[in-house]
């Protein structure tokens, strides 16, 4: 409630503590917010029952609330491998369990576990059982699910521990969203979501003496508390972890473990990044960079001006590393149908438009479309990319109607209409820009494509794209996008005669907005395709040129997940070498794209070329959908 | 051995072992590989970045060897698309470019191998092309073809060199290495000269002060030691004679032979094997990045994995694009320029020993 007190409720386990540290000390919030300790499942009744405002509650919790609820960013309790504290344990294999006992405090690893049995297609018994005396049920066929503090000693006990962080990462490359700060949408005043991640920052700062601490009240080996909080506990909560926790709810729906799939919404605030000094050297730069810290604007010009190719390519080799510890790099297959080639925009690097009356200006019927489509879904493909041309002709209703029909007749994913293409419809329509997300997203809309960025800069896009929408409305859009639930992805298409500033100012307000809304999956880049265009050829869309940028987006858009490395313009060659200079996804193995095509770019490859150039450059090909959830 | 220690070898000059080239080919960092590569290119060559103007002529496509790897070839003089160039027809290529005003400082003459051609052909093409323009550098017959000549017209691989040399010739192209290995030519191309004949060659040629160059056809069935054998071969013999100028490495390219299936090397395994040569060639002072070959976009990133060379503007070329390659036919002085200033090098214009014609700049000054 505004101007009272916020009141938290949270769990008293030993993975809590680095989230309450700061707020517990007194060192933040102290005068508004109250925190009181209570188990799991009563810290997510307190909220429904209007006792606490917000509550670290399970992701399970969210799911299957009977009132709107929302997540604040930044803050979670979530794993990106093995956990330790989720435990399926017993005398006999998972295969052979005949009954599963479950804790009662959590239900989101209750939910994990149920998932996880139906997805290796086993039937057991799923019984309930109490916290404190859990671990006594396992025996014979019997295993149990164990969580928390339990796990430290009661793991070495039996012969068969499955730690079910490192079973759901394994099986979907994405971070597992146990728990977060949840609560009802109007609760928060401006500056709390701030408080929350600073007490969480401190807490994580003083790790070593959390685990000191709770290993003496344990009697425990401070070592394995400390390696715990290090490698185990994952504190944040950005675009991966939404993608792992919707990923989650999808799956568990899907099994018909939960009724409803909702929606994840953020509260309003900003994602909070480490950030840098500055006056460092350039060594101490890409070493910081490497480990995931903030660049600032400056140190970004710095690095593209000062730091060679190998420096870049090496640090952004370790981030990539980092971020994507399993040597996986990932691909789709979608189809990229361009359905309209008229367009108003005339933007002069585009081969493809044709002024709308044009003889050559022509739309897709919807015999030709159903031909594409059912060719994607022959070729395994899971997603139809639907972007086109600014068209007059075509409004609203022809979007929800063609989307209505390729969600019924087709299963495939739709990631369509770029930024310019939804303002477009919202100017058409007098409608604003949520109101045609929504009527889109009803329609069957999935994501959005992060296309028609170019060059987030007004100066550059007035002179090369006139008609195109600015800026700020670019930005806009994909805001209320990942407002209501879309996942998108970001582009920049380098090579119009741009300074550094202009490369690094795109960068920054994709990292900003990422900031705020953790919406963005994936960042892509190129250089313009010149032959055949009305632009000459620029020296500044060089191989070379890719590389650095690829490998500086690497290092300065510390909060997307994935890189694209765009072999369909740069070629397979470059593409695949991008896999060493930051990209961890080639991207897809695209059926068709006429836009680049018509610039002279013509690459084709399969599913299997693919597979072969992830391999030859050192990595294990994954097949994903665009949550980058493994398939 | 670790990547340090073999990255302290390379500082301080030392050989490295084949067991060094091994651990470089499987070296988790390609981009690791690239920094050392180009410490090494650097040190020899600062950002100099070389290319010449030449022409390419292809006497004939005849040939009796019959190798897997080739889509150029045809087996008999009369097959479809067969065809032998008369003497007059490759002096009217030269003269169309010299009346272009685009004169060529090189001809690089390779062929098949036919043996339904007097070996006077051989020396009147190029006594022709040489009278036509006689400031001009041959560069003509890969060992094959000079092996070839040497059966053919029962003389000693000397006396077919002397000749040649009489005739004109200048150097000879570095092409049929293939991969120095008698497995691996016996799988892909056994009616080649064997892996010393061919070094034998060259070191005759080196001997009769021709000077040549050096390839490596890479990406068919050849295991990663029999790429290290054949570098520390060549590399031995470079120590012998010192007549060397370039080492070029050749991406296999697929289309239209018998080894269709077998898929191509893909970029990043072409640019490691550059750094690679850089690497383990210490003593073969250029690399060559063969635009035709790689592509244009692997060709320019290859000048930051150890290549200091770009071949030339080249014009009709037809044993790659037959195997499937995507590059154009020919690129201007202009064009080559820009490549290498756009890669972030230094254009200088070459003749074929290397000696430098002119830099872009004073080009355009002038």
């Amino acid at each position: 409630m505004k101007g009272s007190r916020l009141r938290l409720a949270a769990v008293s386990f030993l993975n809590t503590r680095p989230i309450t540290y700061g707020i517990e000390r007194g060192l933040v919030g102290s005068g508004r917010v109250e925190l009181t300790f209570d188990l799991p499942s009563r810290c997510a009744a307190a909220v429904s029952r209007g006792e606490a405002d917000l509550a670290l509650m399970p992701i399970a919790s969210y799911a299957t609330a009977e009132t709107e609820l929302c997540i604040v960013p930044g803050v979670a309790i979530a794993s990106r491998g093995p956990v330790r504290t989720v435990l399926l344990m017993g005398d006999v294999p998972w295969e052979e369990m005949d009954t599963i006992f479950l804790d009662e405090a959590s239900r989101t690893s209750q939910m994990l576990v149920r998932l996880l049995t139906h997805e290796r297609k086993l039937a057991p018994r799923f019984e309930s059982a109490e916290h404190d005396r859990i671990v006594d049920q396992v025996g014979g066929r019997g295993g149990a699910l164990v969580i928390g503090d339990l796990c430290f000693a009661a793991s070495a006990r039996f012969p068969h521990v499955y730690d079910l962080g490192a079973e759901w990462t394994n099986q979907v490359g994405l971070p597992f969203l146990n728990a977060a700060w949840i609560g009802r949408p109007d609760v928060l005043e401006s500056g709390d979501v701030e408080l929350l991640q600073e007490s969480l920052a401190l807490g994580l700062a003083n790790r070593d003496e959390i685990a000191r601490r709770f290993a003496e009240r344990d009697r425990a080996d401070v070592a394995l508390y400390r390696r715990y909080f290090h490698d185990n506990i994952h504190y944040g909560l950005g675009a991966a972890e939404l993608c792992g926790a919707a990923a989650f709810l999808e799956r568990a729906h899907r099994a018909g473990i939960l009724k409803t799939k909702p929606v994840l919404r953020l509260y309003a605030g900003r994602i909070l990044r480490k950030s840098s000094t500055t006056g460092r050297s350039l060594d101490s730069l890409l070493s910081d960079a490497a480990a995931g810290e903030r660049l600032s604007f400056d140190d970004g010009i710095r690095l593209y001006q000062s730091a060679s190719l190998y420096d870049l390519g090496r640090a952004a080799d370790a981030r990539r590393g980092q971020l994507h510890p399993a040597g996986v790099v990932t691909y789709i297959i979608d189809r990229n149908v361009n359905y309209t080639n008229a367009c108003t925009t005339a933007c002069q690097f585009c081969n493809f438009y044709r002024p709308p009356g044009d003889s050559r200006a022509t739309t897709l019927l919807r015999d030709e479309l159903a031909q594409k489509l059912q060719e994607t879904v022959d070729l395994g493909g899971i997603q139809v990319l639907l972007q086109g041309g600014i068209n007059p002709d075509l409004g609203l209703a022809y979007y929800e109607d063609l989307f209505r029909w390729m969600k019924a007749s087709f299963p495939l994913a739709v990631h369509g209409l770029s930024p310019e293409e939804i303002r477009t419809l919202s100017e058409r329509e007098t409608l604003s820009i949520p109101a045609v997300l929504e009527r889109l997203i009803a329609a069957g809309l999935d994501s959005v494509p992060g296309g028609s960025a170019e060059i987030l800069d007004d100066e550059i896009r007035r002179r090369i794209s006139p008609r195109k929408c600015d800026v700020a409305t670019w930005l806009e859009v994909m805001r209320q996008a990942h407002r209501l639930g879309l996942r998108t992805t970001a582009t920049m298409v380098f090579g119009f005669g741009e300074q550094p500033r202009h490369l690094l100012g795109h960068l920054d307000k994709i990292r900003d907005l990422e900031d705020e809304t953790a919406g963005f999956t994936a960042f892509i880049c190129w250089s313009f395709q010149a032959e055949g265009t009305k632009l000459p050829l620029r020296d500044d869309t060089s191989a070379t040129r890719y590389l650095r940028i690829l490998a500086l987006a690497r290092l300065y858009l510390d909060n997307f997940p994935n890189l694209q490395v765009s072999w369909v313009t740069m070629g397979p060659a470059i593409g695949q070498t991008g896999l060493r200079f930051g990209g961890n996804d080639f991207g897809s193995a695209m059926i068709e794209e006429n836009v680049v095509a018509q610039a002279g770019a013509v690459f084709k490859l399969s599913a299997a070329d693919i597979e072969r150039a992830i391999r030859a450059a050192g990595f294990t090909p994954r097949r994903r959908n665009m949550r980058y959830e493994w398939l | 051995m670790i990547f340090s220690d073999v990255a302290k070898k390379v500082r301080a000059g030392d050989p490295l072992s084949a067991d060094d080239g091994l651990l470089l080919y499987r070296h988790p960092s390609l981009v690791e590989l690239a920094a050392l590569a180009n410490e090494v290119r650097e040190r020899l060559h600062g950002q100099r970045t070389y290319f010449n103007r030449n022409l390419h002529i292809n006497p004939t496509n005849v040939c009796v060897a019959r190798c897997k790897l080739c889509s150029f070839s045809r087996r008999a003089a009369d097959a479809e698309g067969a065809f032998v160039l008369s003497v007059d027809d490759a002096v009217a290529r030269l003269q169309a470019r010299l009346r272009a005003g685009d004169a060529p400082t090189e001809v690089h003459l390779v062929g098949g191998l036919h043996d339904g051609l007097p070996f006077s052909y051989f020396l009147e093409l190029l006594a022709a092309l040489k009278a036509a323009a006689p400031g001009i550098s041959l560069k003509a017959f890969s060992a094959v073809e000079i092996f070839f000549f040497h059966r053919t017209y029962r003389m000693s691989v000397e006396e077919i060199l002397r000749r040649l040399q009489a005739a004109g010739l200048d150097s000879l192209p570095g092409g049929g290495a293939e991969i120095l290995s008698s497995r691996v030519r016996k799988a892909i191309c056994p009616g080649k000269c064997s892996a010393d004949e061919w070094v034998d060659v060259h070191r005759t040629a080196h001997r009769l002060g021709i000077k040549s160059n050096c390839t490596m056809m890479f990406g068919t069935v050849e295991r990663l030691d029999e790429r290290v054998e054949h570098l520390l071969r060549l590399r031995s013999l470079q120590a012998e004679t010192g007549g060397f100028l370039a080492f070029i490495p050749l991406p296999f390219h697929p289309e239209n032979n018998a080894l269709g299936d077998h898929p191509a090397p893909t970029g990043a395994e072409i640019l490691r094997n550059f750094a690679v040569a850089r690497l383990v060639l210490g003593n073969i002072p250029h690399l060559k990045a063969y635009w035709v070959s790689l592509g244009l976009d692997t060709a320019q990133t290859a000048l930051w994995f150890g290549a200091d060379d770009l071949d030339g503007t080249v014009s009709e070329e037809k044993i790659y694009h037959l195997a499937g390659a995507r590059s154009p036919q020919s690129l201007t002085p202009a064009a080559m320029a820009r490549m290498i200033r756009a890669a972030g090098r230094i254009p200088v214009e070459r003749d074929t020993l290397y000696r430098k014609l002119s830099t872009r700049e004073e080009q355009e000054a002038m």
